[in-house]
């Protein structure tokens, strides 16, 4: 899919300038400090950062699970055309589906696994009775669970790992969804195990045409299982690219310097290069560049302006950057200058 | 794990079995049905009688109705036979000079009683063993699962000395109170509430015949009131009564006293401890699943509740209501049961709360919530199963404080009102003489409030140790102990 193309169709998720709140006692956590994003019919896109750098919070954000004290204070999250935000979720809900971390945890124990996917079925397609234990077992096997008829009746404790993150993934078919949010799908499971599940997703992709929103810290599964990708960093998303893109070519010192703490990709006998320090808890509105005291490029300008995303296409394909540093093809102060007047226009 | 099922040949799993042509099945069964049809004459008796009360205290015509036609019910029950009768296994007979007459095969009252007693009990283990063999059966061959994390928790509790010595204290008083009229060696109608309307014959020694007195008037000549008159326990009156724990200061006998005070106790208690579980539960559920300024407002509501003197309630409320007719169901006792719940379903729901809250963290809520179930399907469905062990335990710890709680008043003469036994009133008629050889009328029913209670509790334990084994406390025994994860 070519950019020329997308022109003309409209995303079927967008995510504008989303802003989640968490309200403490003590302070304002900007989890999410707008981030925005488009996922196309039947694409992948990857969202990666560290932990605690708002991944989890979008996701949450994106199906309408944020739980007091957060709430979604500004921004848009459009899917086919109406604005979540103002709408509310439930006339979409199941459109849009997750699957979770760790599959032991989302999974109810005390229920079989068919149980769990027949109370989706019936809440989305009606079924119920021997119709909906049928539409059940169908379901195992397109996710390639063995012996599907016995292992529906079966209680989650009684499945591995990979099978039990198989019958999320059938739950969350269940629901007949357009776009499929996998929050770290493969973090709690073997290697091994990880590639499997990650083929599985590609093909529901092709064949099922869902749109995939891969949610991880894993630069592994985002070069193998997405097409676009959005880098994030303490709420605010610092680079987005095509994922060939991204990866030949890093633009953000913060995707650099997570590239290069990839193992493999650095001469073998290296050290392995890590970012020190952590990811800031964003409590204040952005004023500065939040990854500037872990930045290895950082100058002066860096603690006082807030960057915004520049185009910094080479080629055909779309790829921004956030950072001070670009557009590389002006003076310094000049570049500077122009990531401050976008902010002021924005405010 | 030694107690893991061995698992059954694949082919014979669960569904592929018929119930209906299983021999196992069938003699489970069938011992079911002999159980009950032994019993099913009182077992109707105590049901219909048990709504007629209920129904007549509502103050329709419609109700009374409805109550007479369930009390003609009741009367064509009783004349049926029943095993575990006063009827079928009398004790109150005299002495004509050279036998008993009118007790059970001509043995002495005590021997029939005791006889009496050991059947009520043998039948209350029986049907425990049924329902026993019933689980097992179900277990090991008709649950097409091997294995479920409930197996763990029910071979914690085999392992459980404390909680075992708890489960089977409050077997015998649940027996106790079920089986009530047929334990005592005589009936409260007879004996405390219309002694003056029933007659009875004793053999009189001094005249060597025998000869007929009212059954109050007897009792007024066995009155046990210090050392200048008194029938202890294990022994017989001038009557020729037996009195296995002795007579109160009226001459009524205690035992029957207790057994009767033992059903009051146990309504009042599960009454209010079901009305303050459900009260509870679903308060936790809503703070669990909303959170945040729902969670607050109920935190608030409950410390509001928590702050209001619970007696000063009591005694303001029964007094209020004794007139009315919610004040004379159980002859007090529903109000009693509904101050109790109103006023203690908050500590059950701070217990509760906990466990809501962090089951409402789990991943699978957030799925059912993405896919748009109903937030009530999801608190029933999803949270629920996670808190019920919770609610077996405070439940059960509960129900010995609302024991005591009921004795305590009614030690105070509040609450129950006074011709319907409970166990706390007994202590207190006992009071003046526990130094004297009297002591029995207060002691006896004080060290069962104790077990009793002391039983409920350690059932708790029990339940919570095979629930959750983390909770196990650091002894000795917990780590000798076997099975779980």
């Amino acid at each position: 899919m070519s950019r020329t193309q997308r022109v003309t169709d409209a995303p079927l998720l967008s995510v504008r300038d989303l802003r989640t709140v968490f309200h403490t006692e003590r302070e304002d956590i900007h989890a999410v400090d707008g981030v925005s994003f488009d996922i196309y019919e039947g694409e992948s896109v990857g969202l990666v950062g560290e932990s605690g750098s708002g991944k989890s919070v979008t996701a949450r954000s994106i199906l309408g699970l944020v739980d007091e004290p957060g709430h979604i204070e500004d921004g848009e999250i459009t899917f086919r055309g109406d604005n979540l935000v103002e709408s509310g979720w439930d006339a979409h809900r199941g459109d849009i589906s997750i699957i979770f971390q760790d599959p032991s945890n989302a999974l109810n124990p005390v229920y079989t696994v068919g149980n769990q996917i027949e109370e989706a079925l019936s809440i989305h397609q009606g079924l119920s009775g021997s119709d909906a234990r049928q539409e059940a077992v169908n379901l195992l096997e397109t996710v390639g669970i063995p012996d599907a008829d016995r292992r529906v009746d079966e209680y989650p404790h009684e499945l591995s790992g990979g099978m039990q993150q198989r019958a999320v993934i059938a739950i969350a078919l269940a629901c007949d969804p357009d776009v499929l949010v996998c929050d770290e799908p493969t973090t709690a499971l073997d290697v091994t195990i990880q590639a499997q599940i990650l083929d599985l997703l590609d093909d529901l992709r092709r064949e099922e045409g869902l749109a995939l929103l891969f949610i991880t810290h894993d630069m592994g599964v985002i070069e193998e299982a997405t097409d676009r990708v959005n880098v994030i960093y303490a709420g605010e998303v610092v680079e987005h690219a095509s994922t060939e893109t991204l990866f030949e070519n890093p633009k953000h010192p913060y995707t650099q310097a997570l590239l290069e703490s990839i193992p493999g990709r650095t001469d073998p006998g290296q050290e392995l290069p890590t970012i020190p320090g952590e990811v800031p808890t964003p409590t204040e509105p952005a004023t500065d560049c939040r990854f500037a005291p872990r930045c290895p490029k950082a100058f002066d300008a860096c603690t006082q302006v807030h960057p915004e995303p520049i185009d910094i296409a080479e080629t055909e394909t779309e790829h921004e950057a956030a950072c001070l540093l670009y557009p590389e093809d002006r003076p310094r102060e000049e570049a500077v200058s122009l990531h401050q007047s976008k902010t002021e226009d924005d405010r | 794990m030694s107690e893991t099922a061995t698992p059954e040949a694949p082919d014979a799993t669960g569904s592929e079995r018929s119930a209906l042509t299983d021999s196992r099945f069938l003699a489970w069964a069938l011992a079911g049905l002999v159980l009950f049809a032994v019993e099913a004459p009182a077992l109707v008796t105590f049901v219909v009688g048990f709504l007629a009360d209920a129904i007549a205290a509502f103050p329709t015509s419609y109700a009374a109705t409805a109550a007479d036609f369930l009390v003609g019910i009741e009367r064509a029950a009783i004349d049926l036979p029943t095993l575990l009768s006063r009827d079928l296994v009398p004790n109150q007979g005299y002495w004509n000079g050279e036998q008993w007459v009118g007790t059970f095969l001509g043995l002495s009252p005590a021997v029939s009683w005791a006889i009496r007693v050991a059947l009520v009990y043998a039948y209350a283990f029986a049907f425990l063993g049924w329902f026993a063999a019933g689980y097992e059966l179900y277990r090991r061959r008709y649950r097409t699962a091997d294995w479920t994390p409930r197996d763990d928790v029910v071979d914690r509790f085999r392992g459980h000395s404390w909680g075992k010595f708890g489960l089977v204290v409050v077997f015998l008083f649940v027996t106790m109170a079920v089986f009530a009229p047929t334990l005592g060696p005589t009936t409260v109608d007879q004996n405390m509430r219309d002694s003056y309307s029933y007659e009875m014959q004793y053999w009189n020694a001094d005249a060597q015949e025998v000869q007929t007195t009212l059954v109050g008037e007897a009792n007024r000549n066995s009155q046990s009131a210090g050392d200048s008159a008194n029938v202890g326990p294990l022994s017989y009156d001038d009557y020729g009564r037996y009195h296995p724990f002795g007579t109160m200061p009226t001459g009524s006998d205690l035992f029957t006293f207790i057994v009767v005070g033992s059903r009051i106790s146990l309504i009042i208690g599960v009454l209010s401890v079901a009305l303050s579980a459900l009260l509870a539960t679903s308060l936790a559920l809503v703070s669990a699943y909303y959170k945040g300024r729902v969670d607050l407002s109920l935190v608030l509501l409950s410390d509001a509740v928590m702050a209001m003197p619970q007696l000063l309630l009591l005694i303001m409320l029964s007094t209020v209501l004794a007139e009315t007719w919610i004040g004379g169901i159980y002859s007090g006792g529903f109000v009693l049961a509904l101050i109790f719940a109103g006023t203690g379903w908050t500590y059950m729901w701070r217990s509760v709360r906990g466990p809501a809250l962090q089951v409402s963290e789990r991943s699978w809520i957030d799925a059912a919530r993405s896919f748009g179930q109903t937030p009530t399907t999801i608190m029933r469905q999803h949270m629920l199963p996670y808190v019920t062990g919770y609610l077996l335990i405070y439940g059960s710890m509960t129900l010995g404080g609302a024991i005591i709680s009921i004795a305590g008043l009614s030690y105070l003469g509040l609450g129950v009102a006074p011709p319907t036994p409970e166990w706390g009133r007994a202590i207190n008629l006992g009071q003046d003489y526990v130094a004297t050889g009297s002591w029995h009328i207060s002691l006896i029913p004080g060290v069962l409030i104790t077990i009793v209670v002391t039983g409920f509790n350690a059932l708790g334990d029990g339940i919570r140790d095979a629930i959750d084994p983390q909770s196990d406390s650091a002894t000795g025994e917990a780590a000798g102990r076997g099975g779980g994860a």
